[in-house]
């Protein structure tokens, strides 16, 4: 998509620069003044039509030259507001990243030129730097950059204006930072629609882009039926809870906490952490189990991601094959079961010709899931902690040979870089891979009884 | 099953009232069916064969009667009972201290009420289903009473009396007819309502094979905290005839006195708050090996015998209840002015009583047509009727309850009348004795069983060859092409019910219907079998009969058409799809899912 965009827009700028201008100097030679703002006028209406049906995100640093005098002067005075702009905020970002910092690089900027020149250059460069600061969340400081442009200056006042895209920089820039609202996934309030308002009038574009934005929000707000929490718990027992109980879907499933994570030094001095051990079973599972037949293998297999938000965290499961179909017993109908209506009509029915014979191909049979765990170091020995725990309360588990086919997991990377025990960071992957290769060989495959 | 039939059959019964409607028509139209004298013993009765489309007038029709000497005796009985109900019970007491007096207690016992259907040679009065119902009509003013007293003879000693050994009857009747032991009937466990797996109660045989040990708790036990005799259901060790070994269940007559039996505290009801409800847990109670009911395993059966004869009377102690009520707030609607006028010319109220009068008289007509055909000669199988006499009565009854309430206003409210409390004693007709959705489960499903039994049995002769069969269906077909029938799309080739029909026993929104629709049916021919019996031989006010007769076939015409409608496939009357839709996403979530309507998302 965005490539697309900018071959057309590259497209465009080699198909229209050179006709404009020739057109342009030879209008110079003419009528200079008349002519040149006419084919400027002309050339920015044929522009910001395309632009904004093209992403603006993608030569907001790089406007096509509207003149070839004023080209390099623009792009140098341009070129010199980012910098100074970028600039401010690298000044002030050796102090401390935050919100306040941010703002008050803003307010700098707005209390420096009663014209705010260069309002369209700072803007962009604040929206750059906002994840950088943490503010890219946060409503009041998009209102406040809304805030910076200057007001009812750029409002149409005419019918003219008004179909001609009027001051379309900044309406471009406006819509620009509605987009990168939209993009962080916040909903603009009133505040914003009146500085729009204010700024660009009621039909301007990012006013339209508000609209969308309000039209679409709310409907999209509550489509997710299982919505992640917008802050996951630091703690990593209390998000092995959370993860668990969204995995298993399971109003009745209860969360067992096998083991807190805690350090304890040992005899010899070294210090020992015993990784936390969160596993989640539900009456279902435990019925399913104790009909487990104790001669066949459990599996505890794992580890599988699960992504919340930005974060990785792993699973286990114990879990069995499917029954081969010459083990599956059919529940035999009991005529006496029910003492008020008969559980099944017995009516003797024969197949027909003209029958339906196809059957269901749906149903894939699948092992059953016995139970589920999560823990910070997915190796044998915790994990047999968690089976341990498992088997006070199926008794059954003692009995039935338990395999661990584990894979190269998660575990060693904590060494690496430690986000906390139990999840890390997306960005982390590529430096596992070496570690991942060598723990390939030591797959545990182990049998325990 | 052919729902074709059904239709059919609604449109002859609405055809059968329009004739009552007038008498001389309907001299002649009842009169027609001579009942034959039967040789054999009948096993079947009018429900089921209403499940194949016909419907068996000699059933029903002409209404039972009794005889003069019968009527007599009953009224002999009847007029002291009403009397004691009236004086001596005090139903307001009753139900505020949650027991019955022991005075009261006893009066009931020396009327003999205790042992209404034991044989007289066992010291009971030996009355009939018929009169049992009558007197049901003055036993339900008391809820409290009518449950104790059902909770001992209409399941508590019925096991005894339906396949109890000639000297169990010895020796435990007696006492049950006299009042001196009170019975007690113990199925329901806390794991266990219907499902006969899951009953947990042990007998295991001792060692010189002469006692079995009982061990277990159950719940919900009517006359629990004193009865002396109970039965009890329990699983026993059997072995079959495969040789394996099975747990069945058993039934067993066991006396407090064998001791390891333990009461807990009588239940906090919201109605019927003077019958005494509690748990009762056997620990090691010896029950002797002849306390047997029945044969060991045999159990199951003789809870099903129990559970289902024990139903009819609700519907004639239901219009018992209603036409107490009617007497009762006909007089309040009668003086209480407003506007100058009497509530009872205001059409809101007037209909109130008309749908009470319309309730009582259906209840009644069902519960003594039921009643009649339990009555007769050999073994007739009512179980059918009297699970749609209770489900219809029970339904009825807190309607009409409910009226009768409204038409005080907030005076109905207080406890000041007696209102409230029949409301709150009403509302477990719906539950106890089998709730209202088992017994139309039942209903429809036995119903069906018996229907899809003959139908399949006729398409394998018709493939066989015989086309004698073959062309009775064809005739039925043509019959069936003529008289302008919908086809329900229930029913295949041939009418015969759909091979996927086996599992028809998941669809219970479509079954819950046919009961519906089977239970309207023989409300109808209750209530046609009655009026024109009245017609007949002149009954006083028979025309109000008639006026009622029609009100509630045409109703109930109109009614059952929309549901049979409603079975039609791809009917749009059929929300099926979207109720189960709903319900299933409530559940999932277990709580309403819908946001607030003050919620906002901007």
């Amino acid at each position: 998509m965005n490539c697309a965009r900018c071959l057309l827009r590259l497209q465009s700028v080699g198909f229209l620069a050179p006709s404009v201008r020739a057109a342009v100097q030879h209008a110079a030679l003419l009528q200079p003044a008349t002519a040149l703002s006419q084919i400027t006028a002309h050339n920015t209406c044929g522009q910001a039509l395309r632009r904004f049906h093209g992403s603006p995100g993608c030569y907001k640093s790089q406007p096509v030259p509207t003149d070839p005098g004023e080209e390099h002067e623009d792009r140098i005075k341009k070129d010199k507001s980012l910098i100074t702009h970028d600039d401010l905020f690298e000044r002030v970002a050796r102090e401390a990243k935050t919100k306040a910092t941010f703002n008050r690089v803003v307010d700098v900027f707005s209390k420096r030129d009663i014209r705010r020149r260069g309002h369209v250059e700072f803007i962009y460069a604040a929206l750059k730097k906002m994840p950088e600061f943490g503010v890219e969340r946060d409503l009041t400081v998009y209102n406040k950059l809304l805030d910076v442009f200057p007001k009812e200056v750029f409002v149409p006042r005419n019918f003219i204006q008004r179909m001609f895209n009027h001051y379309p920089r900044q309406q471009e820039c406006g819509v620009q930072l509605l987009e990168q609202m939209e993009n962080y996934g916040i909903m603009p309030n009133v505040e914003s629609k009146v500085l729009i308002v204010q700024i660009f009038g009621d039909k301007s574009h990012p006013m339209r882009k508000y609209q969308r934005i309000m039209y679409w929000f709310p409907k999209f707000k509550h489509a997710n039926p299982f919505p992640v929490p917008l802050q996951l718990p630091e703690d990593p027992v209390d998000l092995a809870r959370l993860s668990l109980n969204r995995i298993a879907n399971d109003l009745d499933a209860k969360v067992t906490v096998y083991q807190m994570p805690c350090t304890d030094i040992s005899e010899s001095g070294e210090e020992i952490t015993f990784p936390h051990v969160v596993g989640i079973q539900s009456p279902d599972q435990m019925e399913l189990l104790a009909k487990h037949n104790p001669n066949r293998p459990v599996f505890v297999e794992g580890p599988f991601p699960l992504w919340l938000r930005k974060i990785c965290v792993y699973y286990y499961i114990l879990r069995a094959d499917p029954l081969p179909p010459e083990e599956k017993v059919e529940e035999s109908y009991d005529p006496e079961r029910c003492f008020d209506y008969p559980l099944q009509l017995d009516l003797d029915l024969d197949r027909d010709m003209g029958d339906d014979d196809s059957f269901d191909v749906e149903d894939v049979d699948e092992g059953p899931v016995f139970a589920m765990c999560m823990t910070s170091q997915g190796d044998q020995a915790t994990l047999n902690q968690w089976i341990s725990g498992l088997q006070e309360t199926n008794p059954t588990l003692g009995r039935v040979p338990t395999l661990f086919r584990l894979e190269a997991g998660p575990r060693e990377l904590q060494g690496v870089a430690d986000p906390g025990p139990g999840y890390r960071e997306e960005g982390e992957e590529e430096a596992e891979t070496d570690i991942v290769v060598e723990e390939e060989h030591q797959c545990s495959q182990g049998v325990k009884q | 099953m052919n729902i074709n039939r059904l239709i059919a059959l609604s449109k002859s019964v609405q055809f059968g009232k329009i004739l009552t409607s007038n008498a001389r028509h309907a001299t002649k139209e009842v009169t027609l069916p001579h009942r034959t004298i039967r040789t054999h013993a009948r096993n079947l009765a009018y429900a089921k064969d209403l499940f194949l489309g016909k419907v068996n007038k000699a059933e029903c029709f002409p209404y039972p009667e009794i005889g003069n000497e019968e009527l007599e005796e009953i009224n002999s009985f009847v007029a002291p009972v009403e009397k004691f109900f009236t004086e001596e019970v005090d139903s307001k007491r009753i139900d505020h201290e949650a027991k019955i007096p022991p005075e009261t207690l006893n009066g009931l016992k020396e009327l003999g009420l205790f042992g209404i259907q034991v044989p007289e040679e066992y010291g009971g009065l030996g009355l009939s289903n018929t009169m049992y119902a009558r007197l049901g009509e003055i036993i339900s003013l008391d809820g409290s009473i009518a449950v104790t007293l059902a909770a001992h003879q209409a399941i508590g000693l019925k096991g005894i009396l339906i396949a109890g050994s000639e000297e169990q009857k010895a020796k435990y009747l007696p006492k049950l007819a006299s009042g001196e032991h009170v019975a007690a009937f113990c199925l329901t466990e806390p794991g266990s309502g219907s499902d006969a797996a899951s009953i947990q109660t042990k007998a295991t045989l001792s060692e010189d094979r002469k006692t079995y040990l009982l061990n277990g708790s159950k719940i919900w036990i009517s006359n629990g905290g004193f009865a002396d005799l109970m039965t009890v259901f329990a699983r026993t060790e059997v072995v079959g005839e495969d040789g394996v070994k099975k747990d069945k269940i058993t039934a067993f007559i066991v006396e407090r006195a064998f001791g390891g039996i333990t009461s807990g505290k009588p239940e906090d009801k919201l109605g019927i708050r003077g019958s005494n409800t509690c748990e009762v847990s056997f620990d090691n109670c010896p029950v002797p090996v002849e306390n047997v009911i029945g044969e060991v395993g045999g159990g199951f059966k003789v809870a099903m015998n129990i559970l289902n004869s024990g139903r009819f009377s609700m519907g004639s102690a239901g219009s018992g209840m209603i036409k107490k009520l009617i007497e009762m707030t006909a007089e309040y609607a009668g003086s209480r002015k407003q506007f100058g006028k009497n509530l009872s010319e205001f059409g809101m109220i007037q209909e109130k009583f008309a749908v009470m009068a319309q309730n009582a008289f259906v209840m009644e007509s069902m519960a003594y047509l039921t009643a009649g055909m339990m009555d007769r000669p050999g073994v007739p199988d009512c179980s059918l009727e009297a699970a749609m006499v209770k489900v219809f009565s029970s339904e009825g009854g807190w309607i009409c309850v409910s009226e009768a309430l409204q038409v005080l206003g907030g005076l109905g409210y207080t406890k000041n009348y007696p209102y409230e409390r029949y409301l709150r004693d009403c509302r477990i007709l719906l539950i106890f004795e089998g709730t209202n959705e088992i017994l139309r489960m039942y209903i429809a499903l036995t119903g069906m069983q018996y229907a899809g039994k003959i139908l399949t049995g006729k398409i394998k002769e018709m493939k066989k060859g015989n086309v004698g069969v073959a062309f009775e269906m064809l005739g039925r077909k043509l019959g069936d092409a003529l008289g302008r029938k919908v086809d329900l799309g229930l029913t295949g080739m041939d009418g015969v019910v759909h091979p996927g029909l086996a599992t028809i026993v998941e669809e219970q929104l479509i079954l819950k219907r046919v009961a519906d629709v089977l239970i309207n049916l023989y409300a109808m021919t209750a209530v046609l079998s009655r009026s024109s019996r009245s017609i007949s031989i002149g009954l006083r006010n028979h025309d109000h009969e008639v006026l009622l007769a029609n009100t509630f076939c045409t109703d109930a015409f109109f009614k059952n058409n929309y549901w049979l409608t409603q079975l039609q496939r791809n009917s749009p009357e059929n929300q099926d799809e979207n109720i189960k839709k709903i319900a299933r996403e409530v559940l999932e979530k277990r709580t309403y899912v819908c946001s607030h309507p003050l919620d906002r998302t901007f």
